[in-house]
């Protein structure tokens, strides 16, 4: 029954619009797959005391990658501390640490809230564990450091939600660049550490192609590759040739001994190489 | 909070206990070996509104339990699902990353969204750090492999949406990651789902007869106690200098050097032939045991020791209690001036019997060889698995 | 605090119901009751093994295992230096110095407040800081299981299989010390003669945290010894020196029995009830 007294919408249902997707563009995509050496980082730019008002600051860049539509990692972090803790907290012979990861609203695909949900703490925890192995932390009784890690812009392929893919594997790149930012923070701050720690990502990966067989790449771009099997995110102190932090995850056999060796040791080299830039960097500020 | 419980225990005591887990071999404070595990007792079906449920219980006293509900969810469809729009095709092969929505096998894979699970410790928050790292260390080897998410697709319109709620009952008394995973799989082992009883892509229902209701993890039809493929466990495993020690307590923990939680789950491709003769099995790893199946690794995750937050132990030499007496007696020898250098030195020398919480990382060597021994076919790994598949579950 | 039955007078009734389960004991008009399984509820000239929680401005407060924590003054402290030694505010500001948080010490109860929490002293050279030993706590007071208060807590014992000697201490309160033998000071005395040298030689050490150097045998007798008395306790026997004794011959009997020889020393579960049923059928 037509209803008289409002404005009515069309009769019948309506389809939701639907939008070309950009893989219809006649241009030819390039770079199709990964067209770095197995070995070779992405270039990144790092530089330190971008926010004054903190004791120490870092921002971290990664290069975008050869597809048009894959942005490029972009962290900005603050380290405030060593400050007292407060009157009620029980006292601590060390100091307490406390890092909070967060993604900027606009900096994925989907939509982030403002609260930080579980994945964040999660990787909020990581970065504890990586840099609490860094710090000397008994020369800072009852004093705590909060280490604030924004991720402006998220390492992700606007395509790859189409194959409602998992973000795990970001992740580990998030995880990685955070651990060099937070590195350089505290290095900016003045915080006394045993040695600088990188963070580095190696994936064993298979491509496309009948015939090929799984290889092991580092600084992986999820989206370069046909399908990854497994990945690491290692975080390295190379002077003292010490791991503080290891999160690995996927499916690999465990007769195969050798692979999971050599998937740790992509790792830490993809870690030195980090740690190389980080050390640049900061024998930049001081001179 | 760190992904550890804090534990309240002197630096004398650490230092004893440090000691005592670096002898060869190491003496743990309960008596135990390297790799013997607590004893436990575990029961399921404890829940009978659940789909499966499970209940272990450690000597100390540490009790968890673990629910799996299961519900009917309709599967999002993609606006360019070609059953329903025909004439926007996805382009193909573009460097997809994950197993698209066609698998290996032309069927369709599940979403890691199909699973939710949640951890409640008692006395925490369900946003604490700490929680969340547990329930993420648990879902994340439930997920790595996307095989369960397979086992939860009804057809292409429907799905099973999984519930698995994990509770630890007591107090938190040492680290629960192996006591809540050991539930996990226990009650992921007793979890039925209902017999389907439609066909094809419409709306599915399902017999009503309980009993015939088929295991989410099927039996061996051969023999009924065995199971095709196992779920996945999580196995806590540390080092403390040189040795290597499993299910450690609260206090082995406190000393630890490094800690690592390492999931493992059957290798689905030789679960089905139990008797191996397939290319991945390599013998460097097989010890002779004939149950032993192959294992693949499903994550690693580094636990940060509670020892880096344990108060450290101060040298006689730069103790001021013990100096003071030495101070009076022998009028002031330089006593009170050298405090400071000494001070300076005791943070980078180790005194022997003075307890230092570690700095630094774990070398690369020393947790591949955690990881080695606890993938060893036949070894503490293929024990414990091989323990739960003998709870009865019927 | 007394264990006074807490009068219930249920309406047309001159019954008196106890609120605790347990013993009942009668003098004259006065009935207590011992409970069966309660905390441990400190009494006047208990020796009690704590742990430090917190430090406070001029004491600590400790761990006893009862209701309440319990009260150290810094007043009642032997401070390093000699028993004459003032008290001063240097002593006040590095008070962690000598107990800091999580630190283990034996202890006597000197007083009891008006609400039951108990004040401390160490003010003996049998007393302070322990160290070169480990900790069990077993639960459960009175009657069934459990420390029992019995004429010595504290003695030495010989350890088996070249070990050296053990010390064990049985707090009161359920906190029991065993450690490789630290020499007493009587023992110290008998070595030097002098009576200034003894004060600062023992007071030296008293609140080290520093452990000496233990062999592995030695370590290995107090793990089983440890083990000897969580079996006790997890099968409801008495806990005082004469079962712990009887039950640490026993364990060391049933290892030469076993495989491994003198290396086991595992004592949870079914062995712990093997060696129970062995002592109560002695």
């Amino acid at each position: 029954m037509a209803d008289r007294r409002r404005i009515n919408g069309p009769p019948g249902s309506t389809m939701p619009p639907v939008f070309e997707d950009d893989a219809g563009q006649p241009e030819v995509k390039s770079g199709k797959g990964r067209d770095r050496a197995p070995t070779a980082i992405r270039k990144m730019f790092l530089k330190t005391g971008v926010t004054p008002s903190a004791s120490g600051s870092a921002y971290l860049e990664f290069e975008k990658s050869n597809k048009s539509d894959v942005s490029g990692l972009k962290l900005s972090c603050t380290v405030h501390g060593p400050r007292s803790l407060p009157r009620s907290s029980p006292f601590s012979p060390h100091i307490v640490l406390s890092a909070h990861v967060k993604y900027a609203p606009f900096a994925t695909k989907q939509r982030r809230g403002y609260l930080r949900d579980p994945s964040e703490r999660d990787l909020g925890t990581h970065l504890e564990t990586a840099l609490r192995g860094a710090i000397i932390a008994d020369r800072w009784p009852k004093s705590g450091v909060d280490i604030i890690i924004s991720i402006i812009e998220g390492d992700q392929d606007r395509e790859a939600s189409k194959s409602q893919g998992d973000e795990t594997w970001d992740m580990m790149n998030a995880l990685s660049g955070c651990i060099t930012v937070a590195s350089a923070a505290l290095a900016d701050a003045g915080i006394d550490c045993v040695d600088t720690v990188a963070g580095g990502v190696a994936a064993l990966v298979q491509d496309a192609g009948d015939d090929s067989t799984p290889r092991i790449v580092v600084d992986p771009i999820p989206s370069e590759h046909e399908k990854v099997l497994g990945a690491c995110c290692i975080a390295y102190l190379p002077t003292r040739d010490e791991v503080t932090n290891l999160w690995f995850k996927g499916d690999l056999p465990a007769s195969d001994a050798g692979l999971y060796t050599q998937l740790v040791e992509n790792g830490i080299q993809a870690s030195r190489n980090a740690n190389r830039v980080l050390v640049e960097c900061l024998g930049e500020t001081t001179s | 909070m760190a992904s550890s419980q804090h534990v309240l225990l002197s630096p004398a005591e650490l230092s004893y206990l440090h000691s005592s887990l670096s002898l060869t071999p190491p003496i743990r404070p309960d008596g135990r070996s390297p790799t013997q595990y607590r004893p436990l007792s575990a029961e399921t079906g404890i829940l009978p509104g659940t789909n499966g449920s499970a209940r272990i219980c450690f000597a100390d006293g540490t009790e968890a339990i673990v629910g799996v509900k299961a519900e009917v969810e309709k599967t999002k469809r993609r606006w360019d699902d070609d059953a329903i729009y025909s004439e926007n095709q996805p382009t193909e092969g573009e460097g997809q990353q994950q197993p698209g929505r066609d698998g290996d096998n032309g069927e369709e894979s599940g979403s890691s969204e199909w699973v939710e699970l949640t951890v409640e410790i008692p006395g925490y928050r369900d946003d604490d750090s700490g929680t969340i790292f547990l329930g993420q260390m648990l879902s994340e080897a439930l997920l790595a492999d996307g095989g369960f998410v397979r086992k939860l697709r009804i057809n292409r319109r429907f799905h099973w949406r999984l519930y698995l709620d994990i509770l630890l009952i007591s107090p938190p008394l040492s680290y629960p990651l192996p006591l809540l995973s050991l539930t996990t799989h226990l009650a992921l082992l007793a979890t039925r789902l209902p017999k389907l009883k439609s066909e094809g892509d419409e709306d599915p229902f399902f017999d009503d007869d309980w009993a015939a209701a088929p295991y989410l993890y099927p039996r061996d039809p051969s023999n009924k106690q065995k199971v095709v493929e196992r779920p996945p466990v999580t196995l806590l495993v540390m080092a403390v200098g040189g040795n290597i020690i499993f299910d450690p307590s609260k206090e082995e923990l406190a000393v630890a050097d490094v800690a690592l939680a390492v999931s493992i789950g059957d290798d689905a491709s030789t679960a089905q032939q139990i008797q191996g003769g397939d290319k991945m099995d390599v013998d460097s790893f097989s010890h002779g045991s004939g149950s032993g199946r192959n294992l693949k690794l499903l994550s690693i995750r580094t636990v940060d020791p509670p020892s880096r937050l344990t108060p450290p132990g101060v040298a006689n030499a730069a103790n001021s209690a013990y100096g003071h007496a030495q101070v009076v007696s022998s009028a002031g020898a330089g006593g009170n001036s050298q405090k400071m250098p000494e001070a300076r030195q005791t943070e980078s020398e180790a005194v022997e019997g003075v307890w230092k919480p570690p700095r630094g990382g774990a070398k690369a060597i020393v947790m591949g060889a955690l990881v080695q021994k606890v993938l060893i076919r036949g070894g503490v790994a293929d024990e414990v698995l091989d323990a739960l598949e003998g709870v009865d579950t019927s | 605090m007394d264990a006074r039955p807490r009068h219930l007078h249920p309406p047309h009734t001159t019954a008196i119901t106890s609120s605790l389960a347990g013993i009942t004991t009668r003098t004259n008009k006065l009935i207590s009751v011992r409970p069966l399984r309660a905390r441990y509820t400190p009494e006047v000239g208990d020796l009690v093994v704590g742990r430090i929680l917190e430090v406070q401005a001029k004491r600590w407060r400790v761990d006893v295992g009862s209701v309440q924590l319990a009260a150290l003054p810094l007043s009642a402290i032997n401070l390093p230096g000699g028993i004459l030694r003032k008290r001063t505010e240097t002593d006040e500001l590095q008070i962690r110095t000598f107990f800091a948080e999580g630190d283990l010490l034996v202890a006597e109860v000197q007083q009891l407040f008006g609400d039951g929490a108990a004040v401390l002293h160490t003010r003996s050279l049998k007393y302070g800081k322990l160290r070169n030993g480990v900790f069990v706590a077993v639960s459960g007071m009175g009657g069934g299981g459990g420390v029992v208060r019995s004429r010595r807590q504290v003695w030495t014992m010989e350890g088996a299989n070249n070990a050296g000697k053990m010390d064990v201490i049985l707090g009161v309160n359920g906190y029991v010390w065993i450690s490789k033998h630290v020499e007493t000071p009587k023992e110290v005395e008998q070595k030097h003669m002098g009576i200034t040298n003894l004060e600062e030689n023992v007071s030296a050490t008293v609140y080290s945290s520093q452990n000496d150097a233990i062999d592995g045998d030695t370590m290995r007798e107090i793990a089983r010894l440890r083990g000897v008395v969580t079996a006790l306790v997890e099968n409801g026997c008495r806990v005082d020196e004469d079962m712990v004794v009887r039950g640490y011959q026993e364990a060391v009997e049933m290892a030469m029995l076993s495989e491994s020889g003198q290396e086991d020393i595992y004592l949870g579960g079914e062995r712990g009830e093997q060696l129970a049923a062995a002592l109560r059928g002695n």
